[in-house]
């Protein structure tokens, strides 16, 4: 935030006011969906089912909540997916900056081959089952490796950030470094790193949330439950077979049975669980907003 | 596929402020001078070559008839079979038109609005009523696909539908929503929006952050107003992440999830729902074929590789932001 | 929105380039394959499987089996597969993977070339068995079926029809079934709301579609809800894929896309004229807003709702009380089948007798397929069928007379639900096991909803019901085919059925669209099924 000792001009308070008058508009329509969730969460599934609850919880139970803490796995799911996060993420982060800051040189020879043979993968990927094969060959199977390593970096965020150290990275400080001798890694360390805290935060998040919501990794090269990541368990808990009215195949009584026994309970516990995966996640973002105001990286470098 | 659609980048694209070396040796000292670069360029150097090139055989399963027991070389080859496959399908030109107008009117719509809305958070003072429209409008971004798929039909349900009564309440005759065809692009458009919007912006408050604050007291000295300050400070400042996401978004045009699509589709809607994704997916259902969603991928992927060169072509020409 | 999670890019790309349907696997224990041979010890382990009488080995092997499962407790842990160990001497170690995903990885093991000694409940497709058969990665079973399954031999050998639906075009047998003779549902039938039929005053059930749209009109108009307002559903439906099949036999069709007819005769449903006839009587129903209005755009939950709201006259479920989520009772009636204008109705697609055909198999790498054999071969036999059904005596239930089989089931646990407990003790829960469905299993258990409901299905559904079409191998390509013309024909038949009943398009387009169909080829269907059908029925 610039400092406005200054007054503010009539026309600035016209335009501050209907900025917040935007802003409270915006919230209110966004606020809508959550506080359905928090209150579908807390409600009777039958009324949330019938669009009788709109807003406020409507004959409230917490047996949605107490379902999904029933399953002991819901504990070693959360503490492998801070896990894999925070690895992951670090991880991430250290292919990423180094990367995107040497793409980001305009003296670096040879930035537009990595740059077209990064972009490729963008475009094609050889599938699925060749991955697994690789997973497999590098002995990773069944081990936080084939979670953290084979998604490790987004030539998406390698681009975006590069944007980021082109735009923002006065190229005179690198001058400057060179004329004092200063090595590039100690260029990169001391001056560009705390330059860029906003950048570091942002891709934090981007690859600290896919993380965090990711299951898919689990799903392909996972075996062992106790290694499972909360999404994976929230989906045992959730997620229904193909019905079999889509995929033709025959249905049995008794799989009729658990089929209308795990619809009963995804209908109880399906608004309890955002809850419960996503609120970490969310407190954490307030945080990171510090990194996000105006000029303080410039400011504290500069003075 | 191997080949990189971009052979020749080097020697036609001459930098527009380093000259390029005119002997080896000078480009042998320049490689020498920034030897560090290449290190830190490694480790995603080795990543992208394990991780993605690695597999990179597996695209030729979209010209073979794939079994996972005969493998990728045992199977059986059988050139444009697939693609000819979907091309000739029925639904072919519904399925491009359809994929493309979402695409088209989601960045139409959804591109803008996360940069309006972070330059509004940006003109606000830092306290309590920043941080919670921040993380207000951040949260959605996290409801899975299913719950918002869900909540979007209850919210419109033509029975009982809280926006349904709501347009009712201020006198206007509700339309089918749901199963009105002419109204499903609008429907995933506006939900993808209101959830996606407040996380959409984190990109650019970063990118505002770099504004030197110089330059806005300087501006507030010379008597500019706020939204002067805004346009000639603020939107300058983040046209590079701007052009950037815009580059890469258009070469991502035909890939729309199938999920989203497939939860809000109905056979009601279905002219204006039908996309390659979901088709693909509604294949699979009849039979699992991994040649056939291979090789519609690998369509997918080369139309949006020219799109993605084309923009970038654009671009250059107007601006210093393009890709190369 | 311009900003979807962009992490893993290329994993994106890989999942919309479709390779979400490709798959992957398991199999990461290396090595595992040797395991049993090593464990089996010096001898030969062929020579010590006993042909019959437990147990199947005199010293312990042991084999890797994949299955899906539900996520209800470790299978290592289950009362059922500890007996069996027991008993067999066969120690298993397993690859379980979540039942939604488990076809992703049971591609993913066929393609890493690291098998399972067996695979239960596996559903292996038609083409699956085929494929993988004819390159040996399944072994061929019926060698080992007559020298080592007596109980399943005897099944066979009695029922030629069921060892007709597992035999591939080449004449083996790589994949075995649930056999469940006694089953007559596999898909949801309809049921009358009895509160409904009460407060009408309806003493015999509508017979004719004719009655039955009466029926609906009354519920419409006379409150039987009796809440003052006329909020009454007479019928609801989530697209018609819940009443599809069943609404299709009141005009002499077996299945909704393709069925043979009493006389062998293959068809393909949406181009028959008794389809249009299915579409006219709907085509009212929703004119007359006696079908649901929202029946195209809202979810299974909100139909719940409505019904468990007392809305409803007629609805879908597999038993008529779960949709309520109270207790078994005899309060809501299963619909009867309702006579239309077509000559030869009504008639009803019956469980065809097996299913999922490919339940068991087993794999090239198994050092030990005879013992495996035997091991399948007791899920076969009325005491495996129990111990695999219901768990061992004394955890769910007990005899209370041993010489007729009868039992009787022990308490429960407060809050906790019968059926729940049963996914702790045994693995055939929410899953299609290989094994059998015997009547003598649950001799004694029977409460009064499980009569009830087998009497409906006796007088209501069986005497009209024949299966639509036997278990028939395509060829590859044939399947081929197949899938392409059903890919592209599927949707255009559900976008042109909701047209015709919801009157977007009126029944006098009828003539365009069956052009249309022929146009996409839907001929071929009924003439590849008829080709397969003629050699299923060839075959000795």
């Amino acid at each position: 935030m610039h400092s406005t000792a200054i007054k503010e001009s009539k026309g600035d308070r016209v335009f501050l006011i209907a900025n917040y008058i935007y802003l409270t508009i915006a919230l209110i329509i966004v606020a809508y969906p959550l506080i359905y969730i928090m209150s579908a969460s807390i409600s009777n599934p039958q009324y949330v089912g019938s669009g009788e609850m709109w807003l406020f919880p409507k004959d409230i139970t917490f047996e949605g909540y107490k379902r999904v803490f029933q399953e002991e796995k819901i504990w070693s799911g959360y503490l492998n997916t801070i896990i894999y996060t925070v690895l992951g993420t670090a991880l991430s982060l250290a292919i990423t900056l180094p990367a995107a800051y040497a793409m980001s040189r305009k003296d670096f020879f040879g930035r537009n081959f990595f740059m077209g043979m990064f972009m490729v993968t963008m475009f094609f990927s050889g599938g699925l089952i060749p991955s697994y094969l690789l997973v497999k060959d590098l002995n990773m199977v069944n081990t936080i490796w084939a979670i953290i390593v084979p998604g490790a970096a987004s030539i998406y965020n390698i681009i975006v950030t590069r944007t980021f150290f082109m735009s923002t990275i006065p190229r005179e400080l690198e001058e400057a470094a060179q004329i004092d001798g200063a090595s590039t890694t100690r260029l990169f360390f001391t001056v560009i790193i705390p330059l860029s805290m906003p950048i570091i935060a942002v891709m934090a998040l981007f690859y600290g949330v896919g993380q965090w919501n990711s299951y898919f990794s689990a799903l392909i090269y996972l075996n062992d439950e106790t290694k499972y990541p909360l999404q994976m368990i929230l989906r045992q808990i959730l997620v229904l077979q193909q019905m079999s009215a889509e995929t033709g195949s025959i249905v049995e009584a008794s799989t009729a049975e658990a089929l209308s026994d795990k619809a009963e309970i995804a209908a109880l516990v399906k608004y309890a669980v955002i809850i419960i995966a996503t609120l970490p996640i969310i407190a954490i973002y307030p945080f990171l907003q510090r990194y996000f105001v105006q000029g303080v990286m410039i400011g504290s470098v500069k003075g | 596929m191997q080949s990189t659609p971009y052979p020749t980048q080097n020697a036609s694209q001459p930098e527009s402020e380093t000259q390029l070396p005119k002997t080896t040796g000078r480009q042998w000292r320049r490689i020498a001078r920034n030897w560090e670069l290449y290190v830190f360029i490694a480790p995603a150097f080795f990543y992208f070559l394990i991780f993605a090139y690695g597999p990179m055989y597996g695209i030729q399963i979209a010209f073979r008839n794939y079994v996972p027991t005969l493998g990728f070389l045992g199977s059986k080859w059988v050139g444009f079979d697939h693609f000819t496959r979907f091309f000739d399908s029925y639904y072919f030109w519904d399925l491009i038109w359809n994929t493309l107008s979402i695409s088209f009117y989601e960045l139409a719509i959804g591109f803008p609005i996360p940069i309006i809305l972070a330059l509004a958070f940006n003109e606000i003072k830092t306290g309590f009523f920043k941080k919670l429209v921040q993380t207000v409008t951040y949260a959605p971004h996290f409801i899975s696909v299913v719950v918002m798929a869900g909540m979007i039909i209850t919210f419109l349900s033509p029975s009982n539908g809280i926006l349904i009564h709501m347009l009712e309440w201020v006198g206007i005759n509700p339309p089918d929503f749901l199963t009105d065809p002419r109204w499903f692009k609008t429907m995933y458009v506006l939900s993808g929006v209101w959830q996606g919007a407040g996380w959409g912006t984190i990109i650019y408050l970063a990118a505002l952050s770099g504004v030197d604050p110089g330059l806005h007291e300087a501006a507030i000295i010379d008597g500019a107003s706020r939204f002067q300050r805004l346009r000639h400070i603020n939107i300058p400042t983040i046209i590079p992440t701007m052009t950037i996401l815009l580059i890469l978004n258009v070469g991502s045009m035909l890939n729309i999830g199938f999920e989203k699509v497939l939860l809000l589709q109905n056979p009601l809607n279905m002219e204006s729902s039908n996309i390659i994704a979901t088709f693909v997916y509604k294949s699979g259902l009849v039979d699992a074929q991994y040649s056939f969603s291979t090789a519609v991928g690998l369509f997918n992927s080369v139309v949006n590789c020219v799109l993605l060169i084309t923009i970038n072509q654009i671009v250059r020409r107007t601006s210093q932001n393009s890709l190369w | 929105m311009m900003t979807k999670p962009r992490k893993n890019l290329h994993k994106l790309m890989a999942s919309v380039i479709g390779l979400s349907l490709l798959a992957a696997c398991s199999g990461g224990n290396a090595g595992t394959n040797n395991a049993p041979s090593n464990e089996g010890g010096a001898t030969d382990p062929k020579s010590t499987v006993s042909k019959e009488g437990m147990p199947i080995v005199p010293e312990p092997i042991t084999m890797t089996l994949m299955a899906p499962d539900v996520g209800h407790a470790k299978w290592e842990d289950m009362a059922s597969l500890k007996e069996m160990e027991k008993l067999t001497n066969i120690k298993l170690t397993f690859q379980n993977a979540p039942s939604e995903s488990f076809p992703t990885k049971k591609n993913l093991v066929f393609a890493s070339g690291t098998y399972p000694d067996i695979f239960y409940g596996a559903d292996l497709t038609a083409a699956e068995q085929v494929t993988y058969g004819d390159q040996k990665v399944l072994l061929p079973l019926e060698d080992l079926i007559d020298n080592y399954a007596p109980n399943l031999k005897k099944i066979l050998d009695e029922n030629p029809n069921i060892r007709k639906n597992i035999t591939t075009p080449d004449g083996h047998i790589f994949a075995l079934p649930f056999i469940n003779s006694t089953a007559v549902l596999y898909r949801n039938p309809m049921w009358y709301n009895g509160a409904f039929l009460k407060a009408l005053n309806i003493k015999e059930l509508p017979k004719t579609t004719e009655e039955f749209y009466t029926y609906l009109k009354r519920v419409k108009t006379e409150d039987p809800n009796k809440n003052g307002k006329a909020d009454e559903i007479p019928l609801a439906s989530v697209k018609l894929t819940d009443l599809r099949m069943y609404f299709m036999g009141f005009w002499g069709m077996y299945n909704e896309v393709y069925y043979a007819d009493k006389a062998g005769k293959v068809h393909y449903s949406p181009q028959e004229e008794a389809y249009k006839g299915y579409l006219t009587f709907m085509n009212k129903l929703w004119a007359e807003d006696l079908l649901d209005h929202d029946t195209f755009s809202q979810t299974d939950e909100q139909k719940a709702a409505k019904v468990k709201n007392n809305q409803v006259a007629v609805f879908d479920a597999f038993h008529p009380y779960m949709p309520f989520q109270v207790e078994p009772n005899r309060d809501n009636p299963l619909m009867t089948l309702l006579k239309s204008e077509v000559a030869e109705s009504p008639v009803y697609g019956k469980h065809p007798g097996q299913s999922s055909y490919g339940q068991f198999a087993i794999s090239k790498t198994n050092p030990n397929p005879e013992a495996a054999m035997r091991w399948a071969d007791y899920m076969y036999s009325p005491e495996g069928a129990l111990l695999f059904d219901l768990g061992p005596e004394g955890t769910l239930w007990k005899y209370t007379d041993k010489a007729t089989k009868t039992k009787e089931f022990l308490p429960v646990p407060e809050g906790k639900k019968r059926d729940e407990i049963r996914g702790t003790l045994t693995p055939n829960y929410g899953i299609v096991p290989p094994g059998i469905n015997l009547a003598e299993t649950k001799k004694g258990l029977e409460n009064d909803f499980d009569l009830f409901f087998k009497e409906e299905l006796n007088t209501k559904i069986v005497p009209f019901a024949k299966p639509p079409m036997p278990n028939v191998f395509l060829t590859p390509e044939e399947q081929t085919e197949i899938t392409a013309l059903l890919s592209d024909l599927n949707p255009y038949v559900e976008q042109m059925e909701a047209k015709f009943v919801t009157g977007q398009e009126p029944l006098s387009g009828w003539d365009k669209y069956v052009a249309q169909l022929k146009k996409m080829g839907s001929e071929r269907i009924a003439e590849i099924y008829q080709v397969a059908y003629d050699r299923w029925n060839s075959t000795k």
